[in-house]
């Protein structure tokens, strides 16, 4: 197999690795969506312990390399539990918890930005706090967090790249299949990194192209 | 002597200079007054070069400010100080001061810092020496920026309305130590709307109006006009003025 | 097997031996990042359209490849072109070039906010273009970026961890290393995860004081 040139095959194998990587991305960004909105409504409750927790937790995840969350996933829970986690399982819990603490600060920091006076004069109205959240919040917080989202989206894209490390046949993966066996270290990492480049530009496009629909909505509303 | 021919200067359709001749010889104060948007700063920025001239000339002692190698020259003769001090806001007032001179005049550190100290001294700031920007009130700011100015040791200064940031207390700091420099035979270019100061310093007073130079008097003549000759835009200008 | 941190001691010293290398290679990439950031920001900022489209399309072409698909190409590629330096060499460099395109964007917008009229009368004394860039740009975009590229160096720093793909046994490395030795891989990994969030939340800390130190002349002297 070594010093084997391209073959047609290997654009399959591309797409491949591509179609896993984004399927993951597109997975663990809405688990890790979901999860860090309903850490950052606990926030919102001030629900004693959980949320201090919750922050300590945030601020881990955010503050230690992705790898090591992998291995600690990967290697450190099945040695601890005794239990069988595959490398699929441990991308998917390790990716979305990352992402989840990501979402939780840019939440909370888009429901800080609203505002304590909007919140307390939605409540002397005698609208309940869920109601405040749904009716008054939620809206704008969701047009001040395009923004930080996409760009956070954009980043987490490239942190799937880790799982190749513990086995996930990613596009990363791919690109390490390839080099081994082609040889030829520029013309793979070009064609690999070109993929996540073009991936990358498509979401941003995405997230900006969402932005100005809902600022549009909002500057409606607002008229 | 600064020499401006026949300046225009237009920033898109709007004509902000409109064919300005100008002479300022050695030991002259000459102030130009105008009411607001009548091109005073852009004037004075032809003159320093931080603007391009569409057409005409200025040349300070022969060196052409439109050309690239006449500029450095140009700008070592003149000293610029601004309304808003712009001062170096990482540096202290001596480190403001010895810059230029260290840089471009190829001072040593020690000399400059020794000149640099006398004149602050010399403004009243000796005490303030080692001071950042953001300590200093801001007439001390526009001292400093005075200093800065004059530690090149420039044969002409390019004032634009440099009191017009300052509180009158203030303002009255800075205009006393003018006043010595104008004594001291210092030529000065002064944008100003302090018209009474004007009167007691310049030894000429020029007129801008909509890009024009509208009058060109000595000092005397000019408030002699404001007396009720034929030059009802003057009398006009400076009654508002003095209203303010 | 209970969670049980102790049996890691006899392998302390050889994790901060790991722990050491990755200082070395992040405070050499910090230092390479910075040196980068700041050239490129100059180009980025420059009048001519050439060197600023360059210089954006280098940051936009890091910024949007995963880290490690970018130490791959040089890894692998380097000794293709007869270029042989060792994994922390390797390392250190693609560390930087990435460091230097998100430094490079802090530091213009430090440019950028810089008030032109403290440039222009730096141009008005007779100050060379490279004078005024060392003298007063330079000092004042670092200064007002301190916290962004604090940031900037936290990311880096975690991203150090992906240098052990290359065989480098920096302290992610060395923590493989003793997680398959003891077969404790949770633990290790454990005390790792903690270990990088310490680090990280030092080194903010210091980030901290360095911005109040070097802003000091921006604040009222205190009587
Ligand atoms: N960089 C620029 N771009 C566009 N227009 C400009 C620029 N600089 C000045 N102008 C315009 O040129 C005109 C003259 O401006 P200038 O600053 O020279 O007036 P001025 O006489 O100094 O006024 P003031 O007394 O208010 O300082 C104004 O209408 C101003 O808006
Ligand atoms: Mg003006």
């Amino acid at each position: 197999m070594r010093y084997t040139s391209f073959t047609p095959y290997d654009f399959v194998l591309l797409a491949q690795g591509l179609g896993v990587s984004l399927a993951l991305f597109l997975a663990t960004s809405l688990i890790g969506l979901v999860i860090g909105t309903i850490w950052a409504v606990i926030r919102f409750y001030r629900v004693p312990v959980l949320t201090p927790f919750i922050a300590f937790l945030a601020e881990l995840l955010k503050n230690s390399p992705v790898l090591v969350q992998l291995f600690l996933v990967f290697f450190g829970l099945p040695a601890l539990l005794k239990i069988n986690v595959t490398p699929v399982e441990a991308a998917v819990i390790t990716l979305s918890g990352n992402t989840a603490a990501f979402i939780y600060v840019i939440a909370v920091s888009a429901i800080e930005s609203i505002g304590r006076d909007q919140i307390e004069s939605a409540r002397v109205f005698g609208l309940s706090r869920w109601q405040v959240l749904h009716h008054i919040i939620a809206p704008q917080a969701m047009a001040f967090a395009v923004g930080p989202l996409t760009g956070l989206l954009v980043n987490q894209l490239q942190v799937t790249s880790l799982i190749s490390v513990i086995g996930v046949v990613d596009l990363t993966k791919i690109g390490n299949i390839l080099n081994l066996r082609t040889l030829k270290p520029f013309i793979v990492w070009t064609i690999v990194g070109g993929l996540y480049y073009v991936t990358a530009k498509l979401v941003a496009l995405g997230g900006a192209m969402l932005e100005k629909r809902l600022r549009a909505h909002t500057a409606w509303k607002g008229l | 002597m600064i020499r401006a021919r026949g300046v225009r200067k237009s920033f898109g359709s709007a004509i902000v200079l409109d064919g300005i001749d100008l002479d300022v010889e050695s030991g002259e104060v000459v102030s130009i007054l105008g009411s607001s948007g009548s091109g005073k700063s852009t004037l004075i920025r032809c003159m320093n070069g931080l603007e391009k001239l569409d057409a005409g000339s200025i040349t300070i002692d022969d060196f052409d400010v439109s050309r690239p190698k006449d500029l450095a020259e140009a700008r070592k003769r003149s000293a610029t100080v601004f309304q808003l001090f712009n001062l170096y806001p990482h540096m202290t007032a001596v480190q403001n001061i010895t810059l230029a001179p260290i840089q471009v005049l190829k001072r040593s550190r020690a000399e400059a810092e020794a000149a640099a100290r006398t004149l602050l001294d010399s403004v009243g700031l000796g005490a303030r020496a080692d001071a950042y920007p953001a300590q200093l009130s801001g007439g001390q700011r526009q001292r400093v920026g005075i200093c800065r100015a004059l530690a090149m040791n420039p044969r002409y200064l390019l004032l634009d309305e440099i009191t017009s940031a300052l509180d009158p207390e203030m303002t009255a700091e800075v205009l006393n130590i003018l006043a010595q420099l104008a004594k001291n035979g210092t030529t000065m270019v002064f944008v100003t709307h302090e018209i009474e100061f004007a009167r007691t310093i310049s030894s000429r007073i020029v007129f801008l109006d909509k890009g024009q130079l509208v009058v060109d008097l000595p000092t005397e003549e000019f408030f002699a006009a404001d007396g009720g000759m034929a030059r009802p835009r003057i009398s006009q200008f400076l009654s508002k003025m003095r209203k303010d | 097997m209970p969670f049980d941190v102790t049996i890691l001691a006899p392998h302390v010293p050889f994790l901060l031996k790991g722990a050491l290398l990755t200082a070395e290679a992040c405070a050499l990439a910090l230092v390479g990042s910075l040196i980068i950031g700041l050239l490129v920001a100059a180009l980025r900022t420059s009048s001519s359209p050439l060197l600023s489209r360059a210089a954006f399309v280098y940051v936009d072409l890091f910024r949007n490849i995963p880290f490690i698909v970018q130490l791959f190409f040089f890894f692998y590629g380097l000794p293709e072109i007869g270029i042989y330096v060792d994994a922390f060499t390797t390392g250190v460099i693609a560390l930087s070039i990435a460091g230097g395109a998100f430094s490079s964007d802090v530091i213009r917008s430090g440019i950028l906010a810089i008030d032109t009229g403290i440039i222009e009368a730096a141009e008005v004394s007779g100050l060379s273009k490279p004078v005024i860039f060392r003298k007063i740009v330079m000092p004042i975009a670092l200064r007002t970026s301190i916290r962004p590229l604090g940031s900037v160096f936290i990311n880096l720093v975690l991203t150090s961890s992906i240098l052990s793909t290359i065989t480098l046994n920096e302290l992610t490395g060395s923590a493989k290393i003793v997680a398959s030795d003891t077969f404790r891989p949770f633990e290790v990994y454990a005390v790792l995860l903690i270990a990088y969030a310490s680090l990280t939340y030092l080194v903010s800390l210091a980030i901290g004081v360095l911005h109040r130190r070097l802003n000091r002349d921006r604040m009222p002297e205190v009587a």
